[in-house]
Parts: structure tokens; C-alpha cells; sequence
């Protein structure tokens, strides 16, 4: 379970860097364990629309709710556990 | 066809090249060059024209992006322009093919971050926010690529007073593998590309401003820029965009 | 003389709107004195699955009887429901439109996505009309629009996300005002499609119970589709009692794209400017018909910019696209319309979907229609995406 998180926290690492276009980030200078939003990226409102579209599109993970989406966005390794556990 | 007013800046970029008054047309770097002419835009980056953060150009589409690079490379002095100048600085854009390369963009992908753009006005948005503009704003769709009474709109609103400049974007965005993916009306497909700005105003650079001439905007940028004034006093002191 | 220094002098001369209330000024009429919203709920295609939406739809019955009464446009329901809505205006206007030489009619049009409708035919290689295929382009649009209405005067076409309505009124406007014809017809439409419903779908904008406008447990918007026309005639060419449409004001917030922290600012920017346009100050307008598109932030920020205008003196206002939903590049004409027919029935419009009043909202806000004791100025304003706020003021020219 543990390198299956691995492997999603590495393929969200580079699904954020290509979605919101952050040039000069690569996956190594991502903390995994740090804020999505508000953690330095420079995110905003529409970015964490797009986070949802992505997981929508690529993952087939329908979320309505905003408390659901705070708590998976806390950091990457949060959105990875998130996506293995209710990826479709 | 308006004496009391100028042509205060202009800059043009098409498959051409790209330039302003100032330094005339010059060629794309010779990596840029060839995609350019075939009407693939992807390769356009911001540091051809500054050294700033690039973050804001990289999330916006095509459309917003040649625009974005037309205001930058008029090089008018935004930068130091008086609060009280840019709340009376309107902003008027024309635009055939408009956001049609991000509509397609958008209908293969529906992300938040395209449809945002899948208008052709957002442009005056992204502008207004950086330049911090304040005055009226128009956005038209003329019946042909360049075509466009922007001009026109533009002296109006300057002879009654209500702006004191106004900045006239011509912007024809459609990337040739986007033309392709759809099938479109010739004249949609085949529109080309450029972006072309004029900023217009009473005369305060009698080395630089030049009388508004009639006719359509893009063409009226792309004639001033082919015939750049080489005046010394007028030459700029930015880095990249200079003469020679 | 006053009127000289007011930016237009121009007159309404005739309307005709097509709307979810239905074919025609009445119908609407009809849902304001009821209070009642017209969204209703149907399965539409977002993307590439059918969703359940609530929205401001142009009956099926009514689009089918105008494909069947001009089958060579019925693969166009913007040109469809343009059309429809310039024949009433056409007609509305009596002989005035008619005695005034076609090289001297002008014609704008107000569009946000025109006929983005047949991208989905396109892209799965389903024949699509060319006239049809052309009509993606807005100002392909207009033309085909103005050669039905014999305008061959100046043509324009403005695209400007949900503000584009109020200038294309101002253009025609000011095409009269520069001498350049002595009637313009002006029509906006838009249609509710895959396209638009889809994005925004991905912007989390809808609500999926329907909008309620400035109501203190709004979530989100409803799309809504149809059009209106509006003939402006030179001021002279209309007999009394006129409505004249007397300013204009535009502005962009420079702030942010989608919204979140807009202050108000540049919509009371706007506001001010229109009435600079009209020589009115903020307590000579009678009615104000907002945006009011029930997501948090718009109704708030409007709440804002009416504070910042009007002080602790707002004018009754009220938000109507409970009967219409959100017809973005129509809504400037559609609304303008509802109010240039408020000013010749007296009653002001409430807010219908309304069930209980964010306290944020003025208290001047109408939950019902209401009659007016004195009726002479309207406002309205709209608000759109990028940041650009319209405010345009209607007037009858009389008390």
C-alpha cells in the first residue's frame, strides 16, 4: 500500500506541475507533505477548480462537497490516499 | 483623418515579425522563425520580450497571451504611467476569429482554467489587471480577420472626453493545429494570425507621435512599424525591446 | 438645453423578446405581475453525459414552431431567436423603421458563443449547413441578421462576456449619435449549449435547484437562453411619449478574473459614469434592475457597488433572472427590454425565486413586483466574466 502511495504522490506531482502550468517546478521541489493550496505554489480559487476537474477526468472521482475537498487537498500525500482510496 | 490626436505607440507581431515604432520589424529568433510562419504559436514565450515572472502568461491561452505581448512590446511606459492617467486609460479590442482556438482547446478538454478564456473580452481583463486600467472597454467582432472600427471608437471616446488615452488591440489567435482540428468555414480556418496595438492620445512626444491615419487598426500598426521613426531622443532604455 | 449635453439622445421605438416566460413581451409581463420564476428542469448533455440542469429554456414548442416556419435557419437557434425577437421589434415600431431608408438603418448584435451549438455535429462529422457552420463567427451572425431586416446601414457586432447586451446599446446609440444612421436595430441573444452549460459545470457555478437571486442561501446561477430587439430611432423620429435611452458607462475591474474579491468598485465606477452620461445624480433613479445572477459573490459585490453609488439612499431594485435565468450575451437587451416596458406599465419588477433576503442586500431590494409612485429613471447594470461592468439609464421622456 505504502509504494502504491508513492507512485500516485509522484503521478499527482506531475499532473499539478503540467495542469497549473508551474514552470521552474519540478516534482523535487514539491513537499509532498505541505499545503496544496496556500503552500507556496501561488494557487488560486480557479486552480482548485481545475484540481477537481482533473480528478473528475483522470480518476473518475466526483466531489460535491467543499469539506471533502479541503481535507483531500491538505498536501499531496492526502490527495494520493484520497484518490486510492475512491478512485472509480 | 484626426488632427488632434496620435498615434502615441504602436507594435505589431505576425508570421512576419514583430516590433514597434521604435525599432521597426525584426526577425524571430531563427528557433521561433519557421513554426511561426506555418501558423504554430506554441513555441511564443514571454521571455522573448522580458525578463519578469512569466507565471501570469503561462496560465493564459493564445489569445490573451499575443495581446498580453502587443502591450508589452509597444513599450509606452505603462510602468510609470500616473494613477490618475490610467483610470482614464480605455481599452478597446477587436477580434475575428476571437477565442474560437480556445473554444476547441476547451471542447476537448473542459478544465475551469480554459473556459475562463473562452471569451474574446478576457483579454482586456488580464491587460487591465496588470496595467491597472480604469476607463472604458469595448470588444468587437469585425466581419473579417483585421478588419475593425477600433480606431473610430477610440477617437470618439477621446474627443468627448471620456478617456484620455485609449489602447486599440487587434488580436487574430488561431494556431494552424487547432484550425485543423475542426472542420471550419474557410474563412475561420484560413484566418492566419497577428496581434497589433496602437495607443492613441493628444501628442506629448512630438519624437515618437504620429498623425492617426484612416483605415483598419492592424493595418495601420503593421504600416507604422515598417517604417519605424529612428529618432534618438526616442529610443528606449529597456533591455529587450531596442533598437538594433 | 439639458437634453444637448446628455450623451444620446435617442429613443426606444420598438421591442419584441423571446425568453423562458415565452414568445413575446406578454408572457413576461405575465411572470412579473405573478412574481413567478420560469426555470424549469430538464436532462441536457454536458460534455458527454446527460445531467439533470435547471434553467431558463426557451420552450421546445416554440423552437420548433420557428425551425418549421424558416426551415432554411433551423440548424441556428441563435438566428432563430434573434430573428424572432427583431420581427417584434420590427414591427412594434410601426411605420417609423419602415419610412427610414435601409442605407440608413444600422444593425448591432450582442453575442457571447453565437452558434457554438453545432461544435458537438462538427466534431463528430455530422453534416452541418454551411450558413449554419458560419454562423460560429458572431459578426457572420449580424450579417445574416441584417440582410433579413433590410439594416444596410453601419453593422457591428460586440462580444464582451455578460456585459456585451448594454453595449451593443450603447453603440447603436452612438452610431446615431455620430450621424451614421437614424435607426439602428439592436438585438442580443444567446443559447443555452453543451458547450456553456459545460463550462460552468467545471467552474462550480450552477445551482442545482435553480438560482435565487440576492436570497440568503444562494449557491450558484441558471443559464438562460433567448433574445431581445430594441429599434433606437433618432430622437425627433419617434412621436411623444418617448423612452430615451440618455447614457452609458463601462469600466473593468482590473482586479481579478472570476471574481472573488471584487469590491464593487468598478461596477459603482461604471454607475457613476452612466449617470455623469445622463446629467442624473444617484436620487434621481427610480428603479435599478440588477445583475443579480444569485452566485455569493456576484449579488454581494453588486450589494457593495450600489452602497458605494447610493449610500443609505439605494433605489428600488430587484433581480430578475429568476424568470429568465442567465442569458449572457442577451441579458443586456433582455433585461433592458423588461425594463423599458416596466417604464410604460408602472410596475416594478420583484425578485421572484426570492425566499429569504441576505441580509447583505439592501432592504430597498423588491421581493414582489410593486407598483411605482413615481417612475421616470431606470438603471441597469450588468457585470461579466474578466472583470467589465455596463450600466446603461432608460428614461421616459415626460414624467
Amino acid at each position: 500500500m505504502a509504494s502504491l502511495i508513492e507512485t500516485l504522490v509522484e503521478e499527482l506531482k506531475a499532473k499539478l506541475i503540467a495542469g497549473f502550468r508551474l514552470e521552474g517546478v519540478t516534482a523535487a521541489t514539491i513537499n509532498a507533505d505541505m499545503p496544496i493550496f496556500g503552500g507556496g505554489l501561488g494557487l488560486d480559487s480557479i486552480d482548485a477548480l481545475e484540481l477537481v476537474a482533473i480528478l473528475e477526468q483522470d480518476y473518475g472521482i466526483v466531489i460535491t462537497e467543499r469539506a471533502v475537498a479541503n481535507k483531500a487537498f491538505a498536501s499531496v500525500r492526502a490527495l494520493a490516499e484520497f484518490v486510492a482510496a475512491n478512485r472509480a | 483623418m484626426n488632427g488632434e490626436f496620435s498615434i502615441l505607440a504602436a507594435s505589431w507581431l505576425g508570421p512576419e515579425g514583430y516590433g514597434n515604432d521604435l525599432t521597426g520589424l525584426r526577425d524571430w529568433p531563427t528557433s521561433l522563425a519557421e513554426q511561426l510562419q506555418r501558423g504554430d504559436l506554441n513555441g511564443l514565450h514571454w521571455s522573448l520580450l522580458s525578463d519578469s515572472d512569466p507565471s501570469r502568461f503561462l496560465r493564459m491561452d493564445l489569445m490573451c497571451r499575443l495581446g498580453f505581448m502587443a502591450v508589452e512590446l509597444l513599450d509606452a511606459g505603462f510602468d510609470t504611467m500616473s494613477d490618475v492617467r490610467r483610470e482614464h486609460t480605455g481599452v478597446c479590442i477587436e477580434s475575428f476569429t476571437g477565442s474560437l482556438d480556445t473554444d476547441i482547446r476547451f471542447a476537448l478538454t473542459p478544465r475551469p482554467s480554459i473556459f475562463t478564456y473562452t471569451l474574446p473580452s478576457t483579454v482586456i481583463g488580464e491587460i487591465c489587471i496588470r496595467f491597472r486600467l480604469k476607463g472604458p472597454v469595448l470588444s468587437l467582432v469585425p466581419t473579417a480577420p483585421g478588419g475593425g472600427d477600433g480606431p473610430a471608437e477610440a477617437i470618439d471616446w477621446l474627443q468627448r472626453g471620456e478617456a484620455e488615452n485609449v489602447l486599440c488591440l487587434s488580436i487574430e489567435a488561431m494556431n494552424r493545429s487547432t484550425a485543423n482540428s475542426l472542420p471550419l468555414p474557410p474563412e475561420l480556418s484560413a484566418a492566419g494570425w497577428h496581434a497589433a496595438a496602437l495607443l492613441l492620445g493628444p501628442e506629448e512626444n512630438p519624437s515618437r507621435a504620429q498623425p492617426l491615419t484612416a483605415g483598419p487598426l492592424a493595418d495601420i500598426a503593421a504600416s507604422r512599424v515598417r517604417a519605424p521613426c529612428r529618432n534618438a531622443l526616442a529610443i528606449s532604455n529597456r533591455q529587450k525591446i531596442q533598437c538594433g | 438645453m439639458a437634453t444637448a449635453l446628455k450623451q444620446f439622445s435617442v429613443a426606444l421605438a420598438g421591442k419584441g423578446v423571446l425568453t423562458a416566460a415565452g414568445l413575446g413581451l406578454s408572457p413576461l409581463q405575465r411572470a412579473v405581475a405573478a412574481n413567478t420564476g420560469n426555470l424549469q428542469r430538464r436532462d441536457c448533455l454536458i460534455g458527454k453525459t446527460l445531467q439533470s440542469v435547471i434553467g431558463g429554456f426557451v420552450a421546445d414548442e416554440i423552437t420548433a414552431q420557428l425551425r418549421a416556419a424558416d426551415p432554411a435557419n433551423r440548424a441556428s437557434r441563435p438566428f432563430l431567436f434573434a430573428a424572432a425577437a427583431a420581427e417584434q421589434a420590427v414591427a412594434d415600431s410601426g411605420r417609423i423603421l419602415g419610412a427610414i431608408p435601409a442605407a440608413r438603418r444600422g444593425f448591432v448584435l450582442s453575442t457571447t458563443k453565437a452558434n457554438i451549438d453545432v461544435f458537438d455535429q462538427l466534431a463528430a462529422g455530422q453534416p452541418v449547413p454551411l450558413a449554419a457552420q458560419r454562423q460560429i463567427q458572431p459578426a457572420f451572425l449580424a450579417t445574416d441578421l441584417a440582410v433579413r431586416f433590410d439594416c444596410r446601414g453601419p453593422l457591428q457586432c460586440v462580444s464582451a462576456a455578460c456585459v456585451s447586451g448594454l453595449l451593443a446599446l450603447q453603440q447603436g446609440a452612438a452610431c446615431i449619435r455620430r450621424g451614421r444612421a437614424d435607426a439602428v436595430l439592436v438585438v442580443g441573444v444567446d443559447v443555452i449549449s453543451n458547450f456553456v452549460l459545460s463550462g460552468f459545470n467545471t467552474l462550480k457555478s450552477l445551482d442545482p435547484e435553480g438560482c435565487r437571486p440576492f436570497d440568503l442561501g444562494r449557491v450558484g446561477l441558471s443559464l438562460g437562453e433567448g433574445a431581445a430587439a430594441i429599434v433606437l430611432v433618432r430622437r425627433e423620429l419617434a412621436p411623444a411619449p418617448r423612452l430615451l435611452l440618455t447614457g452609458c458607462g463601462t469600466s473593468n475591474d482590473a482586479n481579478h478574473l472570476t471574481g472573488p474579491s471584487r469590491d464593487g468598485a468598478g461596477l459603482a465606477l461604471a454607475i457613476r459614469r452612466a449617470l455623469a452620461a445622463s446629467c442624473a445624480a444617484p436620487e434621481d433613479i427610480d428603479y435599478l434592475n440588477a445583475h443579480g445572477t444569485g452566485t455569493p459573490y456576484n449579488d454581494n459585490m453588486e450589494a457593495l457597488a450600489f452602497r458605494t453609488v447610493f449610500g443609505d439612499h439605494i433605489p428600488p431594485f430587484s433581480g430578475t433572472k429568476g424568470i429568465t435565468g442567465h442569458t449572457l450575451g442577451g441579458a443586456g437587451v433582455i433585461e433592458t427590454t423588461l425594463c423599458a416596458a416596466t417604464l410604460e406599465s408602472r410596475l416594478l419588477p420583484g425578485t421572484p425565486r426570492l425566499r429569504e433576503r441576505d441580509p447583505v442586500a439592501p432592504e430597498s431590494l423588491l421581493e414582489t413586483a410593486r407598483p411605482a409612485a413615481k417612475l421616470k429613471r431606470i438603471l441597469k447594470v450588468n457585470c461579466g466574466f474578466g472583470g467589465t461592468n455596463a450600466a446603461l439609464i432608460i428614461e421616459r421622456e415626460q414624467p
